[in-house]
């Protein structure tokens, strides 16, 4: 046989990955095994590391769906969606959209989804040295005018349904609540302190987040927020929000943040 | 074989795979391993506690780095941004040395995670010794490749896979990885002789040794790394240590994972059979 390495590579992957018959002229038969039999080890490897990923990234989802609804649909998905990465690591992160996509009448699910996804992404982002509040002491008055942003581990989710109360119930290995839609969406913030963590913002505090996300002073971000909250409010709601934010290490200077990128 | 054949560093001694479960065993005290092996791409991410863990576990071992996701044999360009990920991991670990597989993992950025097997005649060999002189000229050293377990045979290979290996090697200049638990297994699958396989190997590139487990499906063995190594595979450690003399080798589980202080007594195992192997080779 003289066919190019790459032609039997292009017909052995469509073999494992589609299940193509094809590929079973390739490999020698024998009677006591058989090439089907010997090539469905390779395709149960596949599907068995991908849906096995899958289970690793989205356990409060498969916990929320049980194990056998979990590996139907991680089947479908996997059937659906071949992997583009190196690294298994960074497989399945459209599940979200393709579970909203497949089961948009129960929305829960997708946002339990992009919640698991979020946490997995925090575990492993980049570091950042935040600000807490010896490091604001050190800088002095000048540090209101510095330009923030947030860590590289955030990620703020818009969800319609009660997610986090699910995945707090799957966690504590508790019966979840029933799925409920609420009347507007909420903002949840997941970062990475010690651990991935969430909580669940008020409007302010999130467009406050939005603002920084973007990048902005404390100045600046004051401004907005008297604008949107009034003298009062806008001081008390500062104030509170700040001490947060330096507690739980959400907040580094622009200016290191923009140089940490150039070292992974 | 005389010293100035050899191609390897002097063995370090007996290592284990580092897996995370096992993390807080190496944070709490020393532990009796010369060295570890990661599993590269786990500490391919931007940071967090994968990177964390590394640095400070590093600081009490040497490491070597065991790639999955070189596919070396994939007949396509290598992913360069693949290497350079992995170019920059080796600055920060300065490993022992490198290694990945003798497979290929997908095509035109279609990955399947799994070490496909090769068929094993020219063209495989060419790719794959041009493939391997490209990486060891980019990581600026020579790597290591690992024997697969494999359980087909492609009608296009004309050689056995000691043959293609010892041509490879010495083409390529490249270092082995004996996996000898794949050699058992790929035994069992294809009818060989695992002597036979291991006396086609040059001996003088063999650099590390793995010992795994699998599981017997009867007809056909499978590659698990979720059992202890069974008595054949170790006897054919025996001989393999009686050939090559003592090899640095490690235990790779990968599931079922055991406490440390249980993964730790089966290296002793190795040890123990390394030794009175090196000591009394005729015996094997």
């Amino acid at each position: 046989m003289s066919e190019a390495l790459r032609d039997l590579q292009a017909l052995f992957l469509a073999g494992v990955t589609r299940g193509d018959a094809g590929a079973e002229r390739l490999i020698i038969d024998d009677n006591r095994v058989g090439a089907a039999r010997r090539l469905d080890i390779y395709r149960n490897n596949y599907r068995a590391s991908l849906t096995g990923v899958l289970a690793d990234h989205y356990e409060r989802l498969a916990a929320y769906v049980g194990a056998d609804q979990f590996g139907r649909l991680a089947d479908a998905f996997v059937a659906a969606n071949p992997s583009a990465w190196r690294n298994l690591r960074y497989y399945g992160g459209e599940l979200a959209a393709f579970l909203a996509e497949h089961y948009p009448g129960d929305g829960e699910l997708a946002e339990l989804a992009a919640l698991d996804w979020a946490l997995r992404d925090a575990f492993d982002a980049a570091d950042a040295e935040p600000l807490d509040g010896a490091a604001v002491a050190a800088l002095g008055e000048q540090w209101i005018e510095r330009r923030l942003v947030l860590v590289p581990s955030v990620h703020r989710l818009t969800v319609r349904h009660n997610v986090a109360a699910i995945w707090n119930a799957l966690e504590a290995e508790e019966a979840p609540p029933g799925a409920a839609r609420g009347a507007v969406p909420e903002t949840i913030l997941v970062w990475r302190s010690a651990q991935p963590q969430f909580r669940t913002l008020s409007d302010d505090e999130a467009a406050a987040l939005e603002r920084l996300a973007g990048g902005c002073s404390f100045t600046e971000l004051s401004e907005a927020m008297l604008e949107r909250l009034g003298e009062e409010g806008a001081m008390q709601a500062l104030g509170g929000w700040l001490g947060r934010w330096l507690a739980d290490g959400l907040l580094v200077l622009a200016d290191q943040a923009a140089a940490g990128t150039d070292v992974t | 074989m005389r010293d100035a054949d050899r191609r390897t560093i002097a063995s370090p001694g007996f290592g284990l795979g580092l897996r995370p479960v096992h993390y807080p065993d190496f944070l709490a005290g020393p532990q009796r391993v010369e060295w570890l092996e990661i599993i590269s791409e786990n500490y391919m991410v931007p940071g967090g506690r994968p990177i964390a863990m590394l640095d400070r576990i590093r600081a009490d071992y040497p490491i070597v780095m065991h790639g999955v996701s070189l596919s070396i044999g994939s007949d396509e360009p290598l992913d360069m941004r693949y290497l350079a990920d992995l170019k920059a991991l080796a600055e920060r670990v300065e490993p022992l040395w490198i290694s990945d597989h003798l497979c290929w993992t997908g095509l035109n950025a279609h990955n399947t995670h799994d070490l496909l097997p090769l068929p094993y005649d020219a063209p495989a060999l060419r790719c794959v010794v041009d493939n391997i002189a490209r990486v060891q000229d980019y990581l600026g050293r020579r790597i290591l490749i690992e024997n697969p377990s494999s359980y087909v045979t492609f009608r296009s290979s004309d050689r056995s896979e000691w043959d293609f290996i010892a041509d490879m090697a010495e083409r390529a200049d490249c270092l082995l990885l004996l996996d000898v638990n794949n050699i058992y297994v790929s035994a069992r699958n294809h009818g060989f002789d695992p002597v036979d396989y291991l006396a086609g190997l040059p001996g003088h590139r063999i650099q590390q040794i793995h010992l795994a487990g699998h599981t017997d499906m009867g007809a056909y063995v499978i590659d698990t790394h979720d059992h202890d190594v069974c008595d054949p595979v170790w006897d054919l450690y025996a001989r393999a240590v009686a050939m090559f003399g003592p090899v640095a080798t490690m235990i790779e589980r990968d599931d079922d994972i055991p406490p440390l202080a249980d993964v730790i007594a089966e290296l002793d195992r190795a040890r123990a059979v390394s030794d009175a192997a090196h000591r009394e080779p005729a015996r094997v």
